[in-house]
């Protein structure tokens, strides 16, 4: 147990690190795929098409091969990203590539008659999506989308291998200086286990609130 | 009704793929004329009025809406769509009221977004709608809380709230349970009584032959009949009229004339 508590504040300043990451990379990472999608599906045979090859490429590699080539790979090449910068760039990159197929599953969800009722009500195709369809396809996909950051917040255990200084890099340094790798492991895993909660508690709720008119 | 023609279809065909729905249809509709669509289900009746407002593309033929030119085949530019959407509204048969905002707001939308009204005005205008309808008590409730006949009264305020000059009814009551008919159409009664110009697919022949004043008969890919409503309805002129008109009037199948149902008016 003394591990633990010589351990704690370094992890607890670990685990705040990833919440951070989490929260700013999942923000991008939605904006990108709200407009990933939407060229996904109106954008033509271009954008449509180069859209569809970043998800497949995403979706298709192993998350750790895509951090290294970004991290180790673009080095090589004179781009020296910092840990921070590379791992931000790798969650948002990741994060909207799943966001994409989340949106276009959603914002096909809402009703054909929806797009026809505010075509003859002359809304043009923006207003359309931001008041119309973004709304009622983000009610639709919520489930989706909290699932989607859980899988954000565990994708920064990844990170400790570039060298960002998050839980699971704490860990890992604690377990090699004590040699007691067992109790750092559980605290960190009962972090996880905690904030995971509470994204799934957020989402709910938003499911809730959002669901009110259905 | 005037001379003015508003809607002036010619010769406008409409396929999907290699299927014809319809071909060569034409038709005047003048300033404050009511023009019922009826005919057999499948003809493209719902389809030829999402000609005019152009939710629907065509083939061939034009359709001018208040000076405005739609050419088959052709796509209009964006302004040109927004000028046609001005001026013509429109109502579905299953609503589409937007879900997620209140009734107030799915009326506001479109003047504040479209028109830049301010909001204010907006909802003085929608609150004198709603109230014309006995639903300003309604109007901040979601659509899903309201009964079918309230949500469609509800979509034509929405329409109505743009100022159009011509109104599209895509069967209105279709949808509606019969004790919930009733208020539907009487709005739109009164509404023809206003001098709106409409044209309205429906099923429902006593509403046409009294709200009416031309009635169309859409059949086999095209036209089958077109005249006065009265007319059309009680002594119609061609066998393909006469056949739908006699097994819609008289579903069951008792040997009664067209006619004379539409004279008994009361066993729809």
């Amino acid at each position: 147990m003394h591990v633990v508590i010589l351990y704690l504040g370094v992890l607890l300043q670990g685990g705040m690190r990833d919440v951070e990451l989490t929260v700013v990379s999942s923000i991008l990472a939605l904006m990108l795929g709200a407009l990933g999608a939407i060229g996904r599906l109106y954008g033509g045979r271009i954008i449509g098409g180069a859209i569809y090859w970043y998800v497949e490429l995403i979706r298709g590699l192993p998350p750790i091969l895509q951090l290294f080539v970004l991290f180790f790979g673009l080095s090589q090449f004179g781009i020296d990203l910092n840990p921070l910068s590379a791992a931000i760039i790798w969650l948002v990159a990741y994060g909207a590539g799943y966001a994409v197929e989340v949106f276009r599953a959603g914002i096909m969800d809402v009703a054909e008659g929806q797009h026809e009722a505010a075509t003859a009500l002359g809304l043009d195709r923006k207003i359309t999506m931001r008041k119309i369809i973004i709304p009622q396809a983000f009610v639709a996909m919520l489930p989706n989308l909290t699932t989607l950051i859980v899988l954000q917040l565990k994708n920064t255990t990844l990170l400790y291998l570039i060298g960002y200084a998050d839980m699971m890099y704490q860990a890992r340094l604690g377990a090699d200086a004590t040699a007691q790798p067992g109790p750092l492991y559980v605290v960190v895993a009962i972090e996880y286990l905690v904030l995971s909660a509470i994204i799934s508690r957020i989402g709910s709720s938003m499911e809730k609130r959002a669901a009110a008119y259905r | 009704m005037s001379n003015e023609v508003v809607v002036k279809v010619r010769g406008v065909t409409k396929r999907f793929g290699d299927r014809v729905i319809f071909e060569n249809i034409s038709l005047d509709v003048h300033k404050s004329e009511v023009v019922a669509i009826i005919g057999p289900s499948g003809v493209g009746k719902s389809t030829f009025i999402r000609c005019i407002n152009h939710l629907h593309s065509f083939d061939e033929g034009t359709i001018d809406v208040q000076g405005f030119r739609l050419v088959g085949g052709q796509s209009p530019s964006k302004a040109e769509l927004q000028a046609l959407h001005n001026s013509v509204g429109m109502v579905f048969q299953t609503f589409n009221l937007f879900p997620h905002l209140t009734v107030l707001d799915n009326i506001v939308l479109a003047p504040m977004q479209v028109k830049k009204q301010a909001r204010q005005q907006a909802i003085d205008r929608a609150m004198h709608l709603l109230a014309m309808v006995g639903l300003q008590n309604r109007a901040n409730t979601f659509p899903k809380r309201l009964s079918g006949g309230e949500q469609q009264r509800v979509a034509i305020c929405r329409a109505l709230a743009m100022e159009p000059e011509i109104m599209l009814f895509d069967e209105p009551t279709s949808m509606l349970d019969p004790e919930l008919v009733g208020d539907v159409l009487e709005f739109i009664q009164r509404l023809a009584r206003t001098g709106m110009t409409m044209v309205l697919v429906t099923h429902e022949m006593m509403f046409a032959k009294e709200v009416a004043d031309t009635v169309v008969v859409m059949a086999d890919h095209g036209i089958a009949e077109m005249g006065p409503a009265r007319e059309v309805l009680e002594s119609p002129r061609t066998e393909r009229a006469r056949s739908f008109l006699r097994r819609v009037l008289n579903p069951v199948g008792s040997p009664r004339e067209p006619n004379l149902v539409a004279n008994g008016g009361d066993d729809r």
